[in-house]
């Protein structure tokens, strides 16, 4: 097992090296120079205004000595190294922005994307599970195929539309206002409300972010939940356990269930990821101010280092996930580490 | 898959394996409803996208005009391959405003293009059925004229994918070993960068352009079908037909083409299904949020952004996105159906 | 206010005729109540404003965006600064308009002596001279305000209240770009002192020759001044909430109060808080829990502010924001060369159509590159009407016509048929020039011009006009509140070398007169020059002039003192009657 480990922790090694690589020349090799935006006055000249005539002359000099300023003025290798060994001083440079470092810029936005996936994850987990437990355990009744077919219906729906339908319908616009249509608490929260109210202005303003976040997850998660459960209900030693008598909640719940949580405790690696995409429609359709939309922004801003220090986190994060979650399955079905042992 | 139909002499077994096989699956989806259902959509979509221009179109099918009879929309594609010339009297001419013309129009007289700024923002009618958006162009022309983005981003992205990932996942699962690992360390890379993140960086870094949003989607989704291929190369290389293939000189190139892809296509199919509707979900969000599509394109997923904008236009909401539903779940209902014919584990589940 | 405060002070005003009130007059809108009956401004209340995006930094010298720059002009303040009014130069930190010598180089500043920035410190020439160091800094992240202020070469203190700049060359503007210079606390910005042994001219030199604690000042100043401005102004920065608010506190000691002709501020706090969609900060805005809204979407104009509720909770102001669009020509294109051509397009642009439609008729179809307002705008141009029939007359006296029936216009070029084909680039991210563009092409497409439109992310879009690589672009500029010298634009020489003529607008008549404006120093005289070279642009054409916008705020009521300048509205000026008072007070005021 231990071999098995450190052979994966050595693999990790190409992987990563693969992963700055492949980052650092899509971002870098994209045409367009973030000097010009500075140059400009920003992305709101891009979007209203027109552009100062001010400080545009002798723009080029200007501009040189700006991408002197950060280093953008090396050769792409030279570039590329440098920042590689930042990396592993766990420095990821400064933003182009304001010149301030973009751990501290990522740091100060994680709490808010992780509050909201959290409440996500947990949304997802409360609701696919006990519906994959009764799918299963009732299968093909009517309630299972009902929810079967609303699941798969769900899965369907795409994430802008069902956002941009709560934008249009329930949001203050022309028709309802049932939910705000964005940020994270009321623009005039204050540090002397009282417990509740903060709660349910936070669980208000929450609510649907959060069901936008996680109902794809648990329309997928559930019909997975009730695949697996139903894989493990056809094991051999659940028809021992029947076979001897035993309460079917008893067989359901100790030993069915068990078996069946943990592909799906594991499939957290993979929806990582995919979370951090969702977050940039979500946060960026509900101005919520997290990793998401901080990314975004970073993009059209073409704020370099903190977009390639976003997509290296991510990766690195994903990356270790896998790694966890392949060594659960290793620990669990021992078959696995000598089979992958075997190339 | 057309190289299934065209058997050679050295391996009519399989051949005919494979071709029964795929006739044996189109009986028996068939007999799935739903996922026929699907099917039809797909179809339906694709018969929308085809004959956008006789659809929507502010040219008639045919017209009338000073005792000439014309067919003004079959003219502009002989007059688009150089192959005619418009007639003088008709050359760029407003064909609803020609006077003393007797036209045939199609059932919505509009182009996506065409700008009336006399009319922005006009909510579903008996003239605009879908309304109109902020510039007076009609919602649904854009629509009709939509589904061919999404169709072929669907597929040309999922094309590009299926290439590179049958390719990479058949090498690595036919030579094992150290070919295997350096690959499978690519599959990790790519699996452990956010893709979506990275769409949106690629797609907000390189200028709009359909081709391009097409190329990045297929570039960063063939790692499913990439590791489905590799696994059942894996498992078919070792069984006795491979093997004995081999024995008798096959070149590797040969093996892993002709003898294995066929048989190892099936589950690879059902992600090719899915990752059309993942293609068409990804471009309409890429839209959605202003990058991507070119300016002056009409998409599903660029009338949805601009509903998001103008939100008391639920008009602009509601139909384009009720068409990406309802073509996602069309695919994904045709994925199931193929899914539960082609697995053979799935048999006799439900 | 800090971007504005640059664009003010950016010409000179010589005399009150330039000033001219009755031209000033920008808006419709007269304030709430008359003063007698809102009595007396009073202090107290918050004013809570929406911001669309967190500014990049609030760095004062570094920062160079719109919303930094918003945020910052409550809080730092200038040598000189504008009659708002009138938009004539008057003194700030300054005691007086400075004294300027007669070879026209040398300007001495006189400094107040009562001025103090917000920890209480006085303002002295040493803080000045610093913030002209930092400015001229080569470590200092400011490349493109450096290059503003690249006449600047030498500053010296000649008493502790008396500074003495000299200027590279003789420029009637040295006076406003001087007096625009941001007075910055030294003993905040750099505690150590280490530019203390330099001097200004040092730093114009190569940066590889200055002391290491010069290089030391830059990267302390670039990375920890980025988010806690401090300087004299009216209100003090207190605390910004990423991505959530900004907050401002009205300084109750600040210098000014009580003096004449100097700002008084009223309202106790300034927040600037963050919703980056403006269908959502409407929403915010009716549900109180935003005050003020800058812009308001078109949009949002005409639908969801008229109802009675929120006219009797809101009051919307009306006035032009002064920037214009237009569709660039490039005039070295074959097709675009000819002069005919190019007044054909704007014939064909169906210009009061998209103000109609698309601005939902807020804002003004313009002629010319000046300010609507301004004395130099020539009333009489010429309009150029839609008139498509008349576009495409001048296109066929140009030799335009379809040759081989395809549908598409041709003409013989230098001996080769060239179909009327080109690409219309826009950068992504402006739907409004989007629509302008897609209304051309569709316009041109009726009349056999193949016209296409290719949006390209800002920073290669103007990487590519600046490299003069394209047909033709829809962009737009600023224009001066105050007197314009459009010779970076116009003038031949700024064609070459990626000046900002990059449509290569090239006519010896309109170069004479650009030079001759800049050193001319009777303002009737430089209108009529001015008239003149807006009557030549207006008939050559090189832009298609598009329009310049209406900007329309809302306000909640409880405001008073509300006035619409040229420039816009002020904040700094309202306050509100104690009671209708929203917020307690928590300043004590002097």
């Amino acid at each position: 097992m231990s071999g098995y480990f450190f052979q994966r922790l050595l693999l990790m090694i190409p992987t990563f090296i693969g992963i700055t690589l492949i980052v650092f020349l899509i971002v870098r090799l994209a045409p367009g120079d973030p000097a010009e935006l500075r140059a400009a006055g920003g992305l709101g000249a891009a979007a209203s205004g027109g552009i100062s005539t001010e400080k545009r002359g002798a723009v080029d000099e200007a501009m040189a000595q700006w991408r002197a300023q950060y280093g953008l003025d090396k050769p792409l290798h030279v570039q590329y190294v440098l920042w590689l060994k930042n990396i592993f001083t766990l420095s990821f440079g400064v933003s182009l922005k304001d010149s301030q470092p973009v751990w501290g810029k990522i740091t100060e936005r994680i709490p808010v994307t992780l509050k909201l996936n959290f409440w996500s994850l947990l949304v997802v987990y409360w609701v696919a599970i006990p519906l994959g437990i009764y799918s299963a355990t009732h299968q093909n009744s009517f309630t299972d195929q009902a929810t079967t077919l609303f699941a798969f219906v769900l899965f369907a729906v795409p994430l802008v539309w069902a956002a941009t339908m709560a934008l249009v319908f329930i949001c203050g616009g022309d028709f309802y206002y049932l939910f705000p249509p964005g940020g994270l608490e009321s623009l005039d929260a204050a540090a002397n409300w009282s417990w509740w109210h903060k709660f349910t202005d936070q669980a208000w303003h929450l609510f649907l972010p959060v069901v936008l976040l996680s109902y794809d997850g648990f329309a997928g998660l559930s019909r997975y939940m009730r695949s697996s459960m139903l894989e493990v209900l056809r094991q051999d030693y659940v028809q021992v356990a029947r076979a001897k008598g035993l309460d079917e909640g008893v067989v359901v719940f100790k030993h069915v269930l068990r078996n069946s949580l943990i592909p799906q405790v594991t499939l957290l690696a993979s929806i990582l990821p995919g979370m951090i995409g969702g977050s940039v429609i979500i946060e960026t359709i509900f101005s919520i101010p997290g990793l998401g939309q901080l990314g975004f922004e970073s993009v059209l801003s073409r704020d370099y280092p903190v977009v390639l220090a976003l997509l290296v986190v991510t990766s690195i994060l994903t990356l270790i996930g896998i790694l966890i979650s392949d060594l659960l399955l290793a620990a669990v079905d021992p078959r696995i580490a000598f089979g992958r042992r075997a190339h | 898959m057309a190289s299934t139909n065209s058997p050679t002499q050295d391996r009519v077994t399989e051949t005919t394996e494979a071709g029964g096989l795929w006739s044996d699956v189109w009986q028996r989806f068939k007999r799935n409803p739903i996922a026929l259902t699907g099917f039809y959509v797909v179809c339906v979509f694709a018969f929308m996208a085809l004959f956008a221009d006789f659809i929507a179109n502010d040219k008639p099918y045919y017209t009338e005009y000073k005792g000439k009879s014309y067919f003004p929309i079959f003219r502009s594609y002989i007059v688009g391959v150089k192959l005619g010339q418009w007639p003088a009297e008709l050359l760029n001419v407003q064909f609803k405003k020609l006077e003393g013309a007797e036209s045939i129009f199609p059932p919505i007289p509009y182009r996506p293009s065409n700008i009336n700024l006399l009319e922005p923002l006009e909510p579903p009618s008996g003239r605009h059925w879908f309304g109109t958006d902020k510039l007076g162009r009609d919602v649904m022309a854009g629509m009709v004229h939509g589904s061919r983005v999404s169709l072929s981003i669907g597929f040309v992205a999922v094309g590009i994918a299926v290439m590179i990932g049958v390719v990479l996942g058949a090498i690595a699962g036919y030579f094992g070993s150290w070919t295997d690992l350096v690959i499978s360390r690519l599959f990790e890379v790519m699996l452990s960068i956010p893709t979506f993140f990275l769409l949106i960086t690629i797609a907000a870094l390189l200028p709009p352009s359909i081709f391009l949003t097409m190329l990045i989607i297929g570039a960063t989704s063939w790692v499913g079908i990439a590791r489905f291929t590799r696994n059942e190369f894996l498992r078919i290389r070792n069984l006795d037909y491979v093997t004995s293939a081999i024995a008798l000189g096959g070149t590797d190139r040969k093996v892993m083409f002709k003898h294995i892809l066929p048989n190892a296509l099936a589950p690879v199919i059902v992600s090719v299904v899915l990752g059309i509707a993942g293609a068409i979900l990804v471009e309409s969000s890429l839209s959605f949020l202003g990058i991507g599509v070119p300016a002056e394109l009409v998409t599903w997923g660029s009338i949805l952004h601009e509903a998001s904008t103008t939100t008391y236009a639920w008009w602009l909401a509601v139909f384009p996105g009720f068409a990406i539903f309802i073509t996602v779940l069309a695919y994904y209902l045709v994925g199931e159906g193929l899914r539960e014919v082609l697995d053979p584990r799935l048999r006799g589940l439900r | 206010m800090f971007a504005k405060s640059w664009r003010l002070i950016f010409p000179l005003l010589l005399t009150v005729a330039c000033g001219d009130k009755t031209e000033l007059k920008v808006a419709d809108v007269k304030p709430a109540l008359s003063k007698e009956e809102a009595g007396k401004p009073v202090t107290g209340d918050w004013l809570v404003l929406h911001s669309l995006s967190d500014p990049e930094q609030l760095n004062p010298l570094t920062s160079n965006d719109a919303s930094s720059s918003e945020v910052l002009g409550f809080i730092l303040e200038t040598l000189l600064t504008r009659d708002p009014r009138t938009l004539v130069l008057k003194p700030l930190i300054a005691e007086a308009r400075p004294e300027i010598a007669a070879d026209k180089l040398t300007y001495t500043f006189k400094l107040r002596r009562d001025a103090r920035f917000h920890d209480g410190r006085p303002i002295t020439g040493e803080d000045v001279l610093f913030s002209v160091k930092a400015i001229k800094c080569p470590f200092v992240n400011a490349p493109f305000l450096r290059v503003y202020f690249n006449s600047l070469v030498d500053a010296q203190l000649i008493d502790p209240y008396t500074i003495r700049f000299v200027t590279k060359e003789t420029y009637f503007l040295n006076e406003s770009v001087l007096g625009g210079i941001v007075v910055l606390p030294r003993h905040y910005y750099d505690p150590d002192n280490l530019l203390e042994k330099v001097g200004v001219r040092d730093l114009v030199r190569d940066p590889a020759t200055l002391p290491s604690q010069v290089k030391k000042f830059g990267d302390q100043f670039n990375k920890n001044y980025s988010r806690n401005p401090m300087g004299s102004g009216p209100y003090k920065f207190n605390l910004w909430k990423t991505g959530r608010e900004i907050e401002l506190q009205r300084d109750p000691e600040y210098w000014g109060n009580g003096k004449a002709d100097i700002d008084q501020p009223q309202l106790d706090r300034l927040k600037f808080r963050v919703v980056n969609n403006f269908d959502a900060a409407l929403v915010r805005l009716k549900s109180g829990s935003l005050d003020f809204m800058e812009a308001l979407q078109p949009v949002q104009v005409v639908r969801g502010t008229d109802s009675e509720r929120f006219k009797r909770e809101f009051k919307k102001y009306e006035y032009y924001a002064p920037t214009y669009s237009y569709i660039g020509w490039n005039n070295d294109h074959p097709i675009f060369r000819d002069k005919r051509v190019r007044q054909a397009m704007t014939y064909l642009t169906n210009r009061e159509q998209i103000v109609k439609s698309v601005l939902f008729g807020l804002g003004e179809v313009v002629n010319s590159h000046i300010y609507l307002f301004r004395p130099e705008y020539d009333k009489s141009l010429p309009s150029y009407p839609f008139d498509p029939a008349k576009g495409m007359a001048l296109l066929a006296e140009a030799g335009w016509k379809d040759l081989d029936g395809d549908g598409v216009l041709d003409k013989v070029i230098d001996g080769k048929k060239i179909p009327f084909r080109f690409e219309i680039k826009i950068n992504s991210g402006n739907a409004v020039r989007k629509s302008v563009a897609l209304v051309l092409l569709d316009e041109l497409r009726k009349h056999g011009i193949d016209a296409s439109v290719r949006e390209l992310d800002w920073t290669i879009f103007l990487n590519d006009v600046k490299n003069h690589q394209f047909d033709a672009m829809v962009l737009g500029w600023q224009m001066s509140t105050t007197e314009p010298d459009a010779y970076q634009v116009w003038h031949s020489s700024q064609a070459s070398n990626k000046g900002s003529n990059a449509i290569s607008y090239k006519n010896a008549r309109v170069d004479e007169i650009l030079e001759l404006y800049r050193r001319e120093f009777d303002p009737q005289k430089r209108i009529k020059l001015y008239n003149e070279f807006q009557k030549i642009i207006s008939d050559e054409q090189p832009y298609t002039f598009l329009y310049l916008p209406k900007r329309v705020s809302a306000l909640q009521r409880r405001f008073e003192g509300v006035e619409i300048f040229p420039d816009g509205l002020r904040p700094v000026d309202w306050w509100v009657p104690a009671r209708s008072q929203k917020f307690a007070s928590t300043i004590t005021a002097q």
